[in-house]
Protein backbone atom coordinates (compact mmCIF):
# COMPACT_ATOMS: atom_id res chain seq x y z
CA UNK A 1 0.00 0.00 0.00
CA UNK A 2 2.95 2.26 0.53
CA UNK A 3 3.59 2.60 -3.18
CA UNK A 4 -0.04 3.58 -3.80
CA UNK A 5 0.35 6.25 -1.14
CA UNK A 6 3.52 7.43 -2.84
CA UNK A 7 1.81 7.67 -6.21
CA UNK A 8 -1.09 9.56 -4.62
CA UNK A 9 1.35 11.88 -2.87
CA UNK A 10 3.20 12.55 -6.16
CA UNK A 11 -0.12 13.72 -7.62
CA UNK A 12 -1.57 15.76 -4.77
CA UNK A 13 1.72 16.90 -3.16
CA UNK A 14 0.09 18.21 -0.02
CA UNK A 15 -0.68 17.47 3.59
CA UNK A 16 -4.11 16.09 4.51
CA UNK A 17 -6.98 18.52 3.97
CA UNK A 18 -7.89 18.31 7.65
CA UNK A 19 -4.98 20.62 8.37
CA UNK A 20 -4.71 24.31 7.49
CA UNK A 21 -1.37 23.59 5.86
CA UNK A 22 -3.00 20.99 3.62
CA UNK A 23 -5.79 23.43 2.67
CA UNK A 24 -3.20 26.05 1.75
CA UNK A 25 -1.07 23.60 -0.19
CA UNK A 26 -4.07 22.35 -2.18
CA UNK A 27 -4.10 25.75 -3.81
CA UNK A 28 -0.54 26.87 -3.39
CA UNK A 29 1.15 23.79 -4.84
CA UNK A 30 -1.40 23.35 -7.55
CA UNK A 31 -2.69 24.78 -10.81
CA UNK A 32 -5.49 26.35 -8.74
CA UNK A 33 -3.02 29.04 -7.72
CA UNK A 34 -3.58 30.57 -11.14
CA UNK A 35 -7.22 31.11 -10.25
CA UNK A 36 -7.29 31.47 -6.47
CA UNK A 37 -4.96 32.53 -3.71
CA UNK A 38 -4.78 30.12 -0.76
CA UNK A 39 -7.10 32.41 1.19
CA UNK A 40 -9.81 34.71 -0.09
CA UNK A 41 -11.76 37.57 1.42
CA UNK A 42 -15.04 36.48 2.95
CA UNK A 43 -17.14 39.26 1.50
CA UNK A 44 -15.89 38.53 -2.02
CA UNK A 45 -17.53 35.12 -1.76
CA UNK A 46 -20.93 36.63 -1.17
CA UNK A 47 -23.36 35.82 -3.95
CA UNK A 48 -24.86 39.30 -3.97
CA UNK A 49 -21.49 40.88 -4.80
CA UNK A 50 -20.47 39.11 -8.01
CA UNK A 51 -23.45 36.79 -8.60
CA UNK A 52 -20.67 34.42 -9.74
CA UNK A 53 -21.37 35.68 -13.25
CA UNK A 54 -17.77 35.27 -14.42
CA UNK A 55 -17.67 31.67 -13.25
CA UNK A 56 -21.16 30.95 -14.62
CA UNK A 57 -20.08 32.32 -18.01
CA UNK A 58 -17.01 30.09 -17.89
CA UNK A 59 -19.11 27.06 -16.93
CA UNK A 60 -21.46 27.78 -19.82
CA UNK A 61 -18.43 27.84 -22.10
CA UNK A 62 -17.42 24.42 -20.73
CA UNK A 63 -20.93 23.11 -21.47
CA UNK A 64 -20.64 24.52 -24.99
CA UNK A 65 -17.24 22.89 -25.50
CA UNK A 66 -18.38 19.46 -24.39
CA UNK A 67 -21.76 19.45 -26.14
CA UNK A 68 -20.14 21.03 -29.21
CA UNK A 69 -17.54 18.26 -29.48
CA UNK A 70 -20.33 15.69 -29.14
CA UNK A 71 -22.39 17.36 -31.88
CA UNK A 72 -19.36 17.46 -34.19
CA UNK A 73 -19.48 13.65 -34.33
CA UNK A 74 -22.75 13.87 -36.27
CA UNK A 75 -22.36 17.07 -38.25
CA UNK A 76 -21.17 17.51 -41.84
CA UNK A 77 -20.57 21.16 -42.71
CA UNK A 78 -21.98 21.29 -46.24
CA UNK A 79 -25.50 21.65 -47.58
CA UNK A 80 -27.84 19.83 -47.65
CA UNK A 81 -26.08 17.29 -45.37
CA UNK A 82 -25.85 19.89 -42.60
CA UNK A 83 -29.62 20.18 -42.41
CA UNK A 84 -30.13 16.42 -42.69
CA UNK A 85 -27.75 15.97 -39.77
CA UNK A 86 -29.86 18.38 -37.73
CA UNK A 87 -32.89 16.20 -38.45
CA UNK A 88 -30.85 13.12 -37.52
CA UNK A 89 -29.82 14.74 -34.25
CA UNK A 90 -33.42 15.64 -33.58
CA UNK A 91 -35.02 12.28 -34.35
CA UNK A 92 -32.45 9.49 -34.82
CA UNK A 93 -29.42 10.08 -32.59
CA UNK A 94 -29.70 8.97 -28.98
CA UNK A 95 -29.86 12.17 -26.86
CA UNK A 96 -29.04 14.16 -30.02
CA UNK A 97 -31.91 16.57 -29.58
CA UNK A 98 -31.12 17.03 -25.89
CA UNK A 99 -27.44 17.79 -26.58
CA UNK A 100 -28.33 20.21 -29.35
CA UNK A 101 -30.83 21.92 -27.06
CA UNK A 102 -28.15 22.21 -24.37
CA UNK A 103 -25.72 23.69 -26.88
CA UNK A 104 -28.23 26.22 -28.16
CA UNK A 105 -29.57 27.35 -24.77
CA UNK A 106 -26.10 27.49 -23.21
CA UNK A 107 -24.99 29.72 -26.12
CA UNK A 108 -27.87 32.12 -25.51
CA UNK A 109 -27.23 32.03 -21.76
CA UNK A 110 -23.54 32.76 -22.31
CA UNK A 111 -24.37 35.90 -24.30
CA UNK A 112 -26.67 37.03 -21.47
CA UNK A 113 -24.21 36.16 -18.68
CA UNK A 114 -21.19 37.75 -20.31
CA UNK A 115 -23.25 40.94 -20.73
CA UNK A 116 -24.48 40.84 -17.12
CA UNK A 117 -20.92 40.14 -15.95
CA UNK A 118 -19.79 43.26 -17.80
CA UNK A 119 -22.58 45.26 -16.12
CA UNK A 120 -21.58 43.97 -12.69
CA UNK A 121 -17.94 44.90 -13.28
CA UNK A 122 -18.97 48.35 -14.45
CA UNK A 123 -21.38 49.14 -11.63
CA UNK A 124 -18.89 48.05 -8.98
CA UNK A 125 -16.19 50.16 -10.66
CA UNK A 126 -13.97 47.09 -10.92
CA UNK A 127 -12.47 48.19 -14.24
CA UNK A 128 -10.48 50.94 -12.55
CA UNK A 129 -6.76 50.92 -11.94
CA UNK A 130 -5.08 48.40 -11.91
CA UNK A 131 -7.76 46.40 -13.73
CA UNK A 132 -8.09 48.52 -16.89
CA UNK A 133 -6.50 46.03 -19.25
CA UNK A 134 -8.55 43.13 -17.90
CA UNK A 135 -11.69 45.11 -18.77
CA UNK A 136 -10.37 45.34 -22.36
CA UNK A 137 -9.75 41.57 -22.39
CA UNK A 138 -13.31 41.15 -21.10
CA UNK A 139 -14.74 43.27 -23.94
CA UNK A 140 -12.75 41.13 -26.41
CA UNK A 141 -14.29 38.02 -24.83
CA UNK A 142 -17.77 39.58 -25.18
CA UNK A 143 -17.12 40.18 -28.89
CA UNK A 144 -15.77 36.66 -29.34
CA UNK A 145 -18.87 35.27 -27.59
CA UNK A 146 -21.08 37.16 -30.04
CA UNK A 147 -18.88 35.91 -32.90
CA UNK A 148 -19.20 32.32 -31.71
CA UNK A 149 -22.93 32.62 -31.38
CA UNK A 150 -23.27 34.27 -34.78
CA UNK A 151 -21.13 31.69 -36.61
CA UNK A 152 -22.99 28.87 -34.87
CA UNK A 153 -26.30 30.32 -36.00
CA UNK A 154 -25.67 29.34 -39.65
CA UNK A 155 -24.70 25.73 -39.00
CA UNK A 156 -28.23 24.16 -38.86
CA UNK A 157 -28.70 25.41 -42.44
CA UNK A 158 -32.41 26.09 -41.98
CA UNK A 159 -34.38 29.14 -43.08
CA UNK A 160 -33.79 30.89 -39.75
CA UNK A 161 -30.04 30.36 -40.10
CA UNK A 162 -29.76 31.27 -43.75
CA UNK A 163 -31.64 34.55 -43.57
CA UNK A 164 -30.26 35.65 -40.21
CA UNK A 165 -26.75 35.31 -41.63
CA UNK A 166 -27.72 36.89 -44.95
CA UNK A 167 -29.08 39.92 -43.12
CA UNK A 168 -26.21 39.93 -40.58
CA UNK A 169 -23.40 39.79 -43.14
CA UNK A 170 -25.11 42.35 -45.37
CA UNK A 171 -25.21 44.72 -42.40
CA UNK A 172 -21.40 44.42 -42.22
CA UNK A 173 -21.03 45.14 -45.93
CA UNK A 174 -22.10 48.74 -45.28
CA UNK A 175 -18.72 49.41 -43.68
CA UNK A 176 -16.97 52.00 -45.84
CA UNK A 177 -14.24 50.90 -48.28
CA UNK A 178 -13.68 47.36 -47.04
CA UNK A 179 -17.21 46.24 -46.08
CA UNK A 180 -17.92 44.39 -49.32
CA UNK A 181 -14.51 42.68 -49.40
CA UNK A 182 -14.77 41.67 -45.75
CA UNK A 183 -18.16 40.12 -46.42
CA UNK A 184 -16.76 38.14 -49.37
CA UNK A 185 -13.82 37.05 -47.25
CA UNK A 186 -16.16 35.83 -44.53
CA UNK A 187 -18.56 34.10 -46.92
CA UNK A 188 -15.95 32.81 -49.37
CA UNK A 189 -18.28 33.95 -52.15
CA UNK A 190 -20.84 36.54 -53.18
CA UNK A 191 -23.70 35.07 -51.16
CA UNK A 192 -24.34 32.68 -48.27
CA UNK A 193 -23.67 29.23 -49.69
CA UNK A 194 -21.50 26.13 -49.33
CA UNK A 195 -18.28 28.10 -48.91
CA UNK A 196 -19.86 30.31 -46.25
CA UNK A 197 -21.09 27.30 -44.28
CA UNK A 198 -17.62 25.76 -44.29
CA UNK A 199 -15.94 29.00 -43.25
CA UNK A 200 -18.44 29.62 -40.46
CA UNK A 201 -17.87 26.05 -39.28
CA UNK A 202 -14.08 26.52 -39.18
CA UNK A 203 -14.50 29.79 -37.29
CA UNK A 204 -17.04 28.23 -34.93
CA UNK A 205 -15.21 25.04 -33.98
CA UNK A 206 -11.54 26.05 -34.26
CA UNK A 207 -10.58 29.70 -34.62
CA UNK A 208 -12.95 31.44 -32.20
CA UNK A 209 -12.90 28.81 -29.41
CA UNK A 210 -9.07 28.86 -29.48
CA UNK A 211 -9.09 32.64 -29.10
CA UNK A 212 -11.67 32.43 -26.30
CA UNK A 213 -9.57 29.86 -24.43
CA UNK A 214 -6.43 31.97 -24.86
CA UNK A 215 -8.10 35.16 -23.68
CA UNK A 216 -9.89 33.39 -20.83
CA UNK A 217 -6.52 32.24 -19.53
CA UNK A 218 -5.23 35.81 -19.74
CA UNK A 219 -8.46 37.10 -18.12
CA UNK A 220 -8.22 34.71 -15.13
CA UNK A 221 -4.52 35.28 -14.74
CA UNK A 222 -5.02 39.05 -14.76
CA UNK A 223 -7.71 38.78 -12.08
CA UNK A 224 -5.14 37.07 -9.86
CA UNK A 225 -2.33 39.47 -10.73
CA UNK A 226 -4.58 42.48 -10.18
CA UNK A 227 -5.28 41.34 -6.64
CA UNK A 228 -8.27 39.05 -7.04
CA UNK A 229 -11.85 40.30 -7.09
CA UNK A 230 -12.16 43.95 -6.22
CA UNK A 231 -13.47 44.55 -2.69
CA UNK A 232 -17.21 45.12 -2.44
CA UNK A 233 -18.10 48.80 -2.34
CA UNK A 234 -19.56 48.46 1.15
CA UNK A 235 -16.18 47.20 2.36
CA UNK A 236 -14.10 49.92 0.75
CA UNK A 237 -11.73 51.62 3.10
CA UNK A 238 -8.96 54.18 2.76
CA UNK A 239 -5.83 53.08 0.92
CA UNK A 240 -3.19 51.39 3.02
CA UNK A 241 -0.48 53.72 4.11
CA UNK A 242 3.11 52.91 3.29
CA UNK A 243 3.78 52.21 6.96
CA UNK A 244 1.37 49.29 6.95
CA UNK A 245 2.92 47.60 3.93
CA UNK A 246 5.49 45.42 5.56
CA UNK A 247 7.92 42.82 4.48
CA UNK A 248 8.37 39.32 5.77
CA UNK A 249 6.80 35.90 5.42
CA UNK A 250 4.03 35.20 7.92
CA UNK A 251 5.27 33.08 10.74
CA UNK A 252 4.26 29.44 10.64
CA UNK A 253 2.40 29.89 13.85
CA UNK A 254 -0.20 32.47 14.76
CA UNK A 255 -0.41 35.26 15.69
CA UNK A 256 0.80 37.13 12.64
CA UNK A 257 3.31 39.81 13.34
CA UNK A 258 3.57 43.10 11.56
CA UNK A 259 7.21 43.53 10.71
CA UNK A 260 8.50 46.89 9.63
CA UNK A 261 9.87 47.01 6.10
CA UNK A 262 13.59 47.13 6.14
CA UNK A 263 15.63 49.23 3.81
CA UNK A 264 18.46 46.75 4.22
CA UNK A 265 16.50 43.84 2.89
CA UNK A 266 17.44 42.32 -0.43
CA UNK A 267 14.26 42.09 -2.47
CA UNK A 268 13.49 39.17 -4.78
CA UNK A 269 12.94 39.57 -8.52
CA UNK A 270 9.16 39.15 -8.24
CA UNK A 271 9.01 41.85 -5.59
CA UNK A 272 10.89 44.23 -7.87
CA UNK A 273 8.67 43.37 -10.83
CA UNK A 274 5.40 43.79 -8.97
CA UNK A 275 6.68 46.77 -7.04
CA UNK A 276 5.52 45.42 -3.72
CA UNK A 277 6.56 42.75 -1.28
CA UNK A 278 5.39 39.23 -2.03
CA UNK A 279 4.68 38.49 1.57
CA UNK A 280 2.65 41.49 2.47
CA UNK A 281 1.72 40.92 6.05
CA UNK A 282 -1.82 41.59 7.08
CA UNK A 283 -3.27 42.93 10.24
CA UNK A 284 -5.15 40.51 12.53
CA UNK A 285 -8.43 42.28 11.55
CA UNK A 286 -7.74 41.64 7.88
CA UNK A 287 -6.79 38.07 8.67
CA UNK A 288 -10.20 37.57 10.28
CA UNK A 289 -11.81 38.72 7.03
CA UNK A 290 -10.28 35.87 5.03
CA UNK A 291 -11.08 32.18 4.72
CA UNK A 292 -9.32 29.29 3.02
CA UNK A 293 -10.17 28.96 -0.69
CA UNK A 294 -10.64 25.29 0.05
CA UNK A 295 -13.38 24.55 0.92
CA UNK A 296 -15.17 27.92 1.04
CA UNK A 297 -14.57 29.23 -2.50
CA UNK A 298 -14.31 25.79 -4.10
CA UNK A 299 -17.63 24.59 -2.72
CA UNK A 300 -19.43 27.76 -3.78
CA UNK A 301 -17.99 27.47 -7.28
CA UNK A 302 -18.96 23.80 -7.45
CA UNK A 303 -22.51 24.81 -6.47
CA UNK A 304 -22.49 27.47 -9.21
CA UNK A 305 -21.28 24.83 -11.69
CA UNK A 306 -23.99 22.38 -10.70
CA UNK A 307 -26.68 25.08 -10.75
CA UNK A 308 -25.56 26.18 -14.23
CA UNK A 309 -25.48 22.66 -15.67
CA UNK A 310 -28.78 21.71 -14.01
CA UNK A 311 -30.54 24.85 -15.25
CA UNK A 312 -29.37 24.31 -18.83
CA UNK A 313 -30.36 20.64 -18.66
CA UNK A 314 -33.79 21.51 -17.28
CA UNK A 315 -34.42 24.12 -19.99
CA UNK A 316 -33.20 21.64 -22.63
CA UNK A 317 -35.66 19.01 -21.40
CA UNK A 318 -38.65 21.28 -21.87
CA UNK A 319 -37.73 23.59 -24.75
CA UNK A 320 -36.45 22.46 -28.12
CA UNK A 321 -33.94 24.50 -30.09
CA UNK A 322 -35.69 25.93 -33.14
CA UNK A 323 -35.29 24.21 -36.49
CA UNK A 324 -37.24 25.48 -39.46
CA UNK A 325 -37.43 24.07 -42.98
CA UNK A 326 -34.23 23.74 -45.00
CA UNK A 327 -32.54 26.94 -46.17
CA UNK A 328 -34.16 28.26 -49.33
CA UNK A 329 -32.33 31.21 -50.91
CA UNK A 330 -35.37 32.00 -53.05
CA UNK A 331 -37.87 32.52 -50.24
CA UNK A 332 -37.27 35.06 -47.52
CA UNK A 333 -39.35 34.43 -44.40
CA UNK A 334 -41.44 37.42 -43.46
CA UNK A 335 -40.12 38.92 -41.27
CA UNK A 336 -36.50 37.71 -41.53
CA UNK A 337 -34.80 38.38 -38.23
CA UNK A 338 -31.17 38.27 -37.14
CA UNK A 339 -30.23 36.43 -33.90
CA UNK A 340 -31.98 38.13 -30.95
CA UNK A 341 -28.83 39.81 -29.60
CA UNK A 342 -28.42 41.57 -32.97
CA UNK A 343 -32.09 42.60 -33.20
CA UNK A 344 -31.30 45.94 -31.58
CA UNK A 345 -28.90 46.60 -34.42
CA UNK A 346 -31.41 45.30 -36.96
CA UNK A 347 -33.98 47.74 -35.55
CA UNK A 348 -31.49 50.58 -36.12
CA UNK A 349 -30.62 49.15 -39.54
CA UNK A 350 -34.31 49.32 -40.50
CA UNK A 351 -33.94 53.10 -40.23
CA UNK A 352 -30.42 53.47 -41.61
CA UNK A 353 -28.11 50.65 -42.60
CA UNK A 354 -24.97 52.75 -42.25
CA UNK A 355 -25.98 54.08 -38.84
CA UNK A 356 -27.20 50.78 -37.41
CA UNK A 357 -24.79 48.50 -39.20
CA UNK A 358 -21.55 50.41 -38.93
CA UNK A 359 -21.53 53.69 -37.02
CA UNK A 360 -23.40 52.69 -33.83
CA UNK A 361 -21.78 49.24 -33.33
CA UNK A 362 -18.29 50.63 -34.07
CA UNK A 363 -18.81 53.48 -31.61
CA UNK A 364 -20.20 51.10 -28.98
CA UNK A 365 -17.20 48.77 -29.22
CA UNK A 366 -14.65 51.60 -29.15
CA UNK A 367 -16.44 53.29 -26.23
CA UNK A 368 -16.62 50.02 -24.26
CA UNK A 369 -12.91 49.34 -24.76
CA UNK A 370 -11.93 52.88 -23.79
CA UNK A 371 -14.14 53.12 -20.67
CA UNK A 372 -11.30 52.53 -18.15
CA UNK A 373 -9.08 55.03 -19.91
CA UNK A 374 -11.73 57.74 -20.35
CA UNK A 375 -13.11 57.41 -16.82
CA UNK A 376 -10.17 58.75 -14.79
CA UNK A 377 -12.21 59.16 -11.60
CA UNK A 378 -10.49 56.84 -9.10
CA UNK A 379 -13.55 56.48 -6.87
CA UNK A 380 -15.57 53.28 -7.02
CA UNK A 381 -18.43 54.60 -4.92
CA UNK A 382 -21.64 55.03 -7.00
CA UNK A 383 -22.34 58.34 -5.26
CA UNK A 384 -19.11 59.76 -6.63
CA UNK A 385 -19.48 58.53 -10.22
CA UNK A 386 -23.03 59.46 -11.13
CA UNK A 387 -22.25 60.52 -14.71
CA UNK A 388 -20.50 57.27 -15.58
CA UNK A 389 -23.35 55.25 -14.12
CA UNK A 390 -26.02 57.29 -15.92
CA UNK A 391 -24.25 56.96 -19.26
CA UNK A 392 -23.67 53.23 -18.93
CA UNK A 393 -27.25 52.67 -17.74
CA UNK A 394 -28.50 54.57 -20.79
CA UNK A 395 -26.38 52.29 -23.01
CA UNK A 396 -27.74 49.15 -21.31
CA UNK A 397 -31.40 50.26 -21.28
CA UNK A 398 -31.27 51.49 -24.91
CA UNK A 399 -29.85 48.14 -26.00
CA UNK A 400 -32.48 46.18 -24.09
CA UNK A 401 -35.36 48.32 -25.42
CA UNK A 402 -34.14 48.00 -29.02
CA UNK A 403 -33.80 44.20 -28.65
CA UNK A 404 -37.31 43.95 -27.15
CA UNK A 405 -38.75 46.08 -29.96
CA UNK A 406 -36.95 44.03 -32.63
CA UNK A 407 -37.96 40.72 -31.04
CA UNK A 408 -41.58 41.27 -30.05
CA UNK A 409 -42.89 44.35 -31.82
CA UNK A 410 -41.81 43.81 -35.42
CA UNK A 411 -43.93 41.76 -37.78
CA UNK A 412 -44.12 41.14 -41.53
CA UNK A 413 -42.33 43.79 -43.55
CA UNK A 414 -40.78 44.98 -40.26
CA UNK A 415 -44.04 46.78 -39.55
CA UNK A 416 -44.91 47.70 -35.95
CA UNK A 417 -46.94 44.71 -34.76
CA UNK A 418 -47.46 44.23 -31.01
CA UNK A 419 -47.14 40.58 -29.93
CA UNK A 420 -50.85 40.34 -29.05
CA UNK A 421 -51.92 41.23 -32.63
CA UNK A 422 -52.26 38.39 -35.11
CA UNK A 423 -51.25 39.24 -38.66
CA UNK A 424 -52.63 37.45 -41.70
CA UNK A 425 -50.22 37.31 -44.65
CA UNK A 426 -51.19 39.43 -47.62
CA UNK A 427 -51.62 37.50 -50.90
CA UNK A 428 -48.99 38.24 -53.53
CA UNK B 1 12.93 44.11 -35.71
CA UNK B 2 12.22 45.46 -39.19
CA UNK B 3 12.89 42.04 -40.66
CA UNK B 4 10.52 40.42 -38.17
CA UNK B 5 7.79 42.98 -38.89
CA UNK B 6 8.22 42.47 -42.64
CA UNK B 7 8.06 38.70 -42.25
CA UNK B 8 4.89 38.94 -40.14
CA UNK B 9 3.37 41.45 -42.58
CA UNK B 10 4.11 39.30 -45.62
CA UNK B 11 2.78 36.20 -43.85
CA UNK B 12 -0.43 37.97 -42.85
CA UNK B 13 -0.83 39.23 -46.40
CA UNK B 14 -0.38 35.71 -47.72
CA UNK B 15 -2.98 34.38 -45.24
CA UNK B 16 -5.53 37.02 -46.28
CA UNK B 17 -4.84 36.34 -49.98
CA UNK B 18 -5.21 32.60 -49.31
CA UNK B 19 -8.66 33.25 -47.83
CA UNK B 20 -9.83 35.23 -50.88
CA UNK B 21 -11.22 32.61 -53.27
CA UNK B 22 -9.60 32.66 -56.71
CA UNK B 23 -12.62 30.88 -58.17
CA UNK B 24 -16.22 31.46 -57.12
CA UNK B 25 -18.29 28.34 -57.52
CA UNK B 26 -21.58 30.21 -57.33
CA UNK B 27 -24.21 30.13 -60.07
CA UNK B 28 -23.14 31.87 -63.34
CA UNK B 29 -24.08 35.51 -63.69
CA UNK B 30 -25.08 35.08 -67.34
CA UNK B 31 -27.60 32.33 -68.13
CA UNK B 32 -30.41 31.28 -70.45
CA UNK B 33 -33.93 31.34 -69.02
CA UNK B 34 -35.88 29.67 -71.83
CA UNK B 35 -37.88 30.54 -74.93
CA UNK B 36 -39.92 33.75 -75.16
CA UNK B 37 -43.08 31.69 -75.43
CA UNK B 38 -42.46 30.25 -71.96
CA UNK B 39 -43.32 33.57 -70.35
CA UNK B 40 -46.93 34.75 -70.12
CA UNK B 41 -48.13 38.32 -70.51
CA UNK B 42 -49.27 40.09 -67.41
CA UNK B 43 -47.81 39.52 -63.95
CA UNK B 44 -44.06 38.91 -63.91
CA UNK B 45 -42.63 35.41 -63.71
CA UNK B 46 -40.45 34.86 -60.64
CA UNK B 47 -37.40 32.63 -61.20
CA UNK B 48 -36.47 31.52 -57.69
CA UNK B 49 -33.01 30.11 -58.36
CA UNK B 50 -31.88 33.17 -60.29
CA UNK B 51 -33.75 35.62 -58.02
CA UNK B 52 -35.20 37.63 -60.92
CA UNK B 53 -38.60 38.78 -62.13
CA UNK B 54 -39.22 38.45 -65.89
CA UNK B 55 -41.75 40.96 -67.18
CA UNK B 56 -43.45 40.49 -70.53
CA UNK B 57 -45.60 43.22 -72.00
CA UNK B 58 -47.48 43.06 -75.31
CA UNK B 59 -46.44 46.51 -76.43
CA UNK B 60 -43.10 46.92 -74.75
CA UNK B 61 -41.48 43.48 -74.71
CA UNK B 62 -39.26 41.79 -72.08
CA UNK B 63 -37.56 43.25 -69.03
CA UNK B 64 -35.80 41.62 -66.08
CA UNK B 65 -35.76 43.03 -62.53
CA UNK B 66 -33.65 41.79 -59.66
CA UNK B 67 -35.54 40.26 -56.75
CA UNK B 68 -32.74 41.11 -54.32
CA UNK B 69 -33.50 44.03 -52.01
CA UNK B 70 -30.76 46.66 -52.18
CA UNK B 71 -30.92 47.12 -48.41
CA UNK B 72 -29.77 43.81 -46.93
CA UNK B 73 -30.16 41.24 -49.68
CA UNK B 74 -33.55 39.73 -48.81
CA UNK B 75 -35.76 38.49 -51.63
CA UNK B 76 -38.58 40.91 -52.44
CA UNK B 77 -42.11 39.82 -53.32
CA UNK B 78 -44.25 41.30 -56.10
CA UNK B 79 -47.80 42.34 -55.28
CA UNK B 80 -50.02 42.30 -58.33
CA UNK B 81 -52.78 44.52 -56.89
CA UNK B 82 -50.53 47.47 -56.12
CA UNK B 83 -47.95 46.49 -58.75
CA UNK B 84 -45.10 47.07 -56.37
CA UNK B 85 -42.31 45.10 -54.69
CA UNK B 86 -42.19 44.55 -50.92
CA UNK B 87 -39.16 43.47 -48.93
CA UNK B 88 -40.07 41.20 -45.99
CA UNK B 89 -37.01 42.09 -43.92
CA UNK B 90 -37.33 45.80 -43.25
CA UNK B 91 -40.40 46.84 -45.17
CA UNK B 92 -38.81 48.58 -48.15
CA UNK B 93 -41.34 49.12 -50.96
CA UNK B 94 -40.32 49.55 -54.59
CA UNK B 95 -42.45 50.96 -57.42
CA UNK B 96 -43.11 49.01 -60.66
CA UNK B 97 -39.98 50.67 -62.08
CA UNK B 98 -37.97 49.56 -59.02
CA UNK B 99 -37.73 53.04 -57.45
CA UNK B 100 -37.74 53.19 -53.65
CA UNK B 101 -41.17 54.28 -52.42
CA UNK B 102 -40.72 53.57 -48.76
CA UNK B 103 -38.30 52.05 -46.25
CA UNK B 104 -34.56 51.92 -45.69
CA UNK B 105 -33.43 50.60 -49.12
CA UNK B 106 -30.66 52.95 -50.28
CA UNK B 107 -31.18 52.58 -54.06
CA UNK B 108 -33.68 51.21 -56.63
CA UNK B 109 -33.91 47.58 -57.61
CA UNK B 110 -31.48 46.54 -60.34
CA UNK B 111 -32.66 45.79 -63.86
CA UNK B 112 -30.59 43.36 -65.91
CA UNK B 113 -29.82 43.12 -69.61
CA UNK B 114 -31.89 40.54 -71.46
CA UNK B 115 -30.98 39.44 -74.98
CA UNK B 116 -32.04 36.85 -77.53
CA UNK B 117 -29.48 34.17 -78.37
CA UNK B 118 -28.99 32.61 -81.81
CA UNK B 119 -30.92 29.52 -80.79
CA UNK B 120 -33.92 31.70 -79.97
CA UNK B 121 -33.61 31.60 -76.20
CA UNK B 122 -33.61 34.48 -73.76
CA UNK B 123 -30.33 35.21 -71.97
CA UNK B 124 -30.00 37.33 -68.81
CA UNK B 125 -26.70 38.88 -67.77
CA UNK B 126 -26.68 39.92 -64.11
CA UNK B 127 -23.32 41.60 -64.55
CA UNK B 128 -24.91 44.17 -66.89
CA UNK B 129 -27.42 46.51 -65.29
CA UNK B 130 -29.67 48.58 -67.50
CA UNK B 131 -32.17 51.42 -66.91
CA UNK B 132 -35.75 50.38 -66.02
CA UNK B 133 -36.89 51.61 -69.42
CA UNK B 134 -34.76 48.97 -71.20
CA UNK B 135 -36.91 46.49 -73.13
CA UNK B 136 -36.22 43.56 -75.46
CA UNK B 137 -38.70 43.34 -78.30
CA UNK B 138 -39.10 39.85 -79.67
Amino acid sequence: MKWIREIWQSIVRRDPLSTDKGKSELVFLNVWLHIHPAKVKKENLRFKYSFYLGFITFFLFLILLTTGIALMCYYRPYPPAAYQDMKDLQFAVFMGSFLRNMHRWAAHAMVVCVFLHMCRVFYTGSYKKPRQFNWVVGVMLLLLTLGLSFTGYLLPWDQLAYWAITVGTNIGSYAPLVGGQLRELLLGGHAVGEAALLRFYVLHVAVLPSLVILLTIVHFWRVRKDGGLSRPIWKLKPQKTEALVTIGAPAAVAPLQVTAASKDKTYGLMEVVTGKPIFETVTPEEEKDTVFSYPYAFVREAVALMATVTSIMAISLFFNAPLEEMANPAVTPNPAKAPWYFLGLQELVSHSALLGGVVVPALMVVALILIPYIDRNPSRRPRERKWAIWLFTFFVVANIILIIVGTFFRGPGWAWVPPWVHVVARPE
Amino acid sequence: MAALCSAVGVSLGAVVRFLVPSVFYGPPQSFKIGNPGDFPYGPPTFLADEKIFVFRDRERGFAVASAVCTHLGCTVAYFQNDRDFHCPCHGSVFSPTGAVLHGPAPRPLNWFEITLTRDGQLRVDKDKTVPPTYRLMV
